[in-house]
């Protein structure tokens, strides 16, 4: 490994993860703003209330918590099938 | 993947070519690992949007935190079934295939 600050494998190495990490960025926030948006502004007024806005942040913790649980059950899930089709048949998918 | 937009106009500086064989077959499996992680972390994604449908009812998300007794295990069983169910369909597809 080069200790060279601009290595180019280093570079497309951040460069591939800093995309990456947009990419999962952008769909959280388009995912938090399409449950939140339905469920804390069912009737969109002049502008946003405090009592929608404090909905939102609610809503947005609460979303993420679900990320998080989902993502713990969707690994370890990932892990055990692994850990099966190593001892037994193929047999891996989604 | 892709590397269009911004980010990849900077990536034209970089000189790949001279990238040692090694360095080559290190990016590769890199490149592997990150595809692979970017796969699962939008399976996430589109199952906490299916599950957060099915578990979190319309007036609780008021509440900030998970509600423990019903909608944290509803998560956890609306991802295992999800995963039995698609493995439903694959074994199916095996059968009709023979």
């Amino acid at each position: 490994m080069s200790a060279y600050p601009n290595d180019p494998k280093k570079q497309l190495m951040r460069q591939v993860q800093q995309e990456a990490g947009m990419q999962n960025a952008r769909l959280l926030v388009e995912k938090l703003n399409e449950h939140c948006f339905e469920r804390c502004v069912p009737k969109p007024g002049t502008s946003l209330s405090k009592g929608e806005e404090g909905c939102y942040t609610a809503c947005m913790e609460k979303y993420m918590a679900a990320w998080n649980t989902v993502s713990k059950t969707y690994v370890a899930r990932i892990q055990q099938e692994t850990q099966q089709a190593q001892q037994g048949g193929l047999r891996n998918s989604f | 993947m892709d590397f269009s937009g911004d980010a990849g106009s900077s990536l034209g500086n970089a000189d790949l070519s001279k990238l040692s064989d090694r360095d080559k077959q290190e990016l590769q499996q890199f490149v592997i690992n990150e595809s692979q992680r970017a796969r699962i972390q939008s399976s996430i994604h589109s199952l906490t949007d299916m599950c957060f449908r099915k578990c979190i009812s319309a007036g609780t998300v008021k509440t900030g935190k998970l509600d423990a007794r019903y909608e944290e295990p509803c998560l956890r069983q609306c991802v295992d079934r999800f995963l039995d169910a698609n493995m439903v369909v694959v074994k199916e597809l095996e059968r009709l295939r023979q």
